[in-house]
């Protein structure tokens, strides 16, 4: 090796070395929530113990211990900062984490492998909250989501409308003719379905469109392209071979934020859950209520019973907030027709 | 010429084709830019130079089809994106040449015209696989073909199902070599005799030369062209092909002002029928 290569792989291992500490501050941020007082001299003094038992000549344990001590002391001063922690599904790069930093700039992203994971996560404390998307002006609703919104105890809190702007990564140096398959989120596939049928590429599910970014750096499939954000493309080293491939510019995604808490505040937007009893008209019979109070419904989704098929559960959004007697009367009336009719909360709603 | 089922002119209707803010077919469109996509800054200076001169669109080449295999062959994919930067900062959609079957679906990704040149006139599989795009293909007539070929290789692309072919006469080689090639106009009006496809020309291929590019242009609109197709290069002694046929940034402005005089003269002139009807007798 020649000094410009060896210089080449130091600074890949730097990079290395700063995404685990990213991943490690993530996992003590995470650890934070579990325990009531932050100082653990206990833990610590095992950390110590577990990485010097690891020192060689040429990596000393005293060196060892200084790095550790130091990042211990990091991990603590951020732990005590009590910053928020957001759960997203994917990984970083994913469209998720966009939503979430659009809520606020002191939210930490933390990613999860599943939907379930970032509800079930939110309502055993140890985030303290979850941004999931609901629907999207394409491809339509995400089942998964609002399957889980018909089921949890969680409260909606908020909402954003995020643009999304697909692009078509591949590996750097490779010709993106010889692409064949494209990896990505189901829903990003459906968002781009026009553009992958022009260019006759096939499309496979991934379960992260960023997570598929990181997939195709480490196998380095020449045959293969991920669609992607322009943020995971920079975070793998991957080329964009087209921007914007959705199918139409005005993609966009609105996403909710998930919460113990309901809101609170002044509020302009609400979403309600419940399943009907099933008769003829009855689904009806609640639109009519709504109607009559003139309340606007900005959306309706049904979404058969998983735990009984024959039945459906309903979820409305309507713009309207809590001290507006219409909204009250209107609710006190769709409550005494449904069955598990429950409210998911009073938020600001996006302004788009 | 029977066999010209799609690309025969019927009943006088004629096709007109837009793109971005232009219609070939209805009144008289300017393509310009350098011959090859070099760099970004390249690309977009000129194209900033030649909307502010009052083109109607941008050309540039991402695939060059050149005479020698160690001459520069194109940017490729990058140049297409490059392209597509040039159209953001200037707002002009832009053509580019496409060479081989494989890059079509990929350069009507980017680009808002394709263009077949004049060398791959009768390449039949890259003609019918532009036929199945959705974008409008800018048809170059071959250096040695003749009309009746010429506008069978149209219906090629049409008889794939895309109706949206615009003609354009760049030249055809005959004994002289004072010009690069000899500029076929008696062909515009003749192709307007036998087609309803638009038909602009190329005064640049046409003549090779820089003094000759604004009269032949001139002359274009004259014929009855549905536009022109100019190279165009912000420092042509830099450029990296056809540096002796390119024109300046300024010399371009002046040619875009006689232009449009000539074509509204034109204009007003084809206003009065009784006038048109003594023209063709």
């Amino acid at each position: 090796m020649n000094l410009p290569e060896i210089r080449s792989r130091i600074d890949h291992l730097d990079a290395q070395i700063v995404g685990l500490l990213h991943q490690r501050m993530e996992y003590a941020l995470q650890a934070g929530k579990h325990k009531e007082i932050v100082l653990d001299a206990g833990r610590e003094e095992a950390i110590l113990r577990n990485v010097t038992s690891m020192s060689s000549a040429m990596v000393e344990s005293g060196f060892l211990r200084t790095v550790f001590t130091a990042l211990i002391a990091e991990s603590r001063a951020l732990q005590e900062k009590r910053l928020r922690l957001v759960a997203f599904q994917g990984e970083h790069g994913a469209w998720s984490e966009t939503a979430v930093h659009e809520f606020g700039s002191a939210m930490v992203a933390i990613p999860c492998f599943e939907f379930g994971d970032v509800f079930a996560g939110v309502e055993k404390g140890e985030f303290d909250f979850g941004v999931v998307p609901v629907e999207n002006s394409i491809e339509g609703s995400v089942n998964e989501v609002n399957d889980l919104l018909l089921e949890t105890s969680l409260q909606i809190a908020g909402e954003v409308v995020v643009p999304i702007h697909h692009n078509l990564l591949a590996l750097p140096g490779s010709d993106h003719r010889e692409i064949r398959a494209v990896y990505s989120h189901p829903q990003a596939l459906a968002q781009c379905r026009a553009f992958l049928s022009r260019n006759r590429l096939e499309p496979r599910p991934f379960y992260d469109t960023a997570g598929a970014a990181r997939w195709l750096r480490h196998e380095g499939q020449k045959t293969a392209g991920v669609i992607a954000s322009g943020l995971a493309a920079a975070i793998h080293g991957l080329e964009i071979v087209k921007e914007r491939i959705e199918d139409h510019p005005d993609n966009a995604t609105r996403f909710v934020l998930l919460s113990r808490e309901p809101a609170g505040g002044t509020t302009d937007k609400c979403t309600v859950a419940f399943t009907t009893r099933n008769r003829v008209g009855a689904l009806l019979d609640i639109l009519r209520i709504f109607a009559e109070q003139k309340i606007n419904l900005t959306r309706i989704e049904s979404r058969p019973s998983r735990k009984d098929p024959g039945l459906f559960g309903f979820l409305l959004d309507f713009t309207g907030h809590t001290d507006d007697p219409a909204v009250a009367a209107a609710l006190d009336n769709v409550r005494s027709l449904t069955v598990r009719f429950k409210i998911l909360g009073f938020y600001t709603g996006a302004s788009r | 010429m029977t066999n010209l089922k799609l690309v025969r002119l019927q009943n006088n209707v004629r096709t007109t084709i837009t793109v971005g803010g232009a219609t070939f077919g209805d009144g008289f469109v300017i393509i310009a830019g350098p011959c090859s996509v070099e760099n970004a800054d390249q690309m977009i200076g000129t194209a900033m130079a030649v909307k502010e001169a009052g083109a109607d669109m941008l050309r540039g080449g991402a695939f060059k089809p050149r005479t020698s295999p160690y001459a520069f062959q194109g940017l490729g994919l990058q140049g297409l994106k490059i392209l597509a930067k040039a159209r953001e900062a200037s707002g002009l959609p832009f053509a580019t040449e496409v060479l081989d079957t494989r890059d079509v679906s990929w350069v009507a990704e980017f680009a808002d015209v394709i263009q077949i040149g004049a060398r791959n006139m009768q390449n039949f599989s890259l003609l019918k696989e532009v036929g199945k795009i959705r974008k409008p293909v800018l048809l170059k007539r071959g250096m040695h073909s003749t009309l009746e070929e010429w506008l069978n290789c149209a219906e090629y692309i049409m008889n794939e199902g895309n109706p949206q072919v615009i003609l354009c006469e760049r030249g055809i080689r005959s004994f002289e070599t004072y010009t690069r090639n000899t500029l076929d106009l008696s062909a515009v009006p003749a192709v307007k005799e036998l087609s309803h496809l638009p038909v602009i020309t190329d005064p640049t291929h046409g003549t090779g030369r820089v003094s000759l590019i604004h009269p032949m242009s001139l002359a274009s609109v004259a014929a009855g062209a549905d536009g022109l197709i100019v190279e165009v290069h912000r420092n042509p002694a830099e450029a990296l092909s056809d540096k002796d046929q390119a024109l300046t940034p300024r010399q371009f402005a002046s040619l875009v002002a006689d232009v449009r005089a000539m074509e509204s003269f034109r204009r007003e002139h084809a206003a009065e029928p009784a006038a048109a009807e003594g023209g063709r007798a």
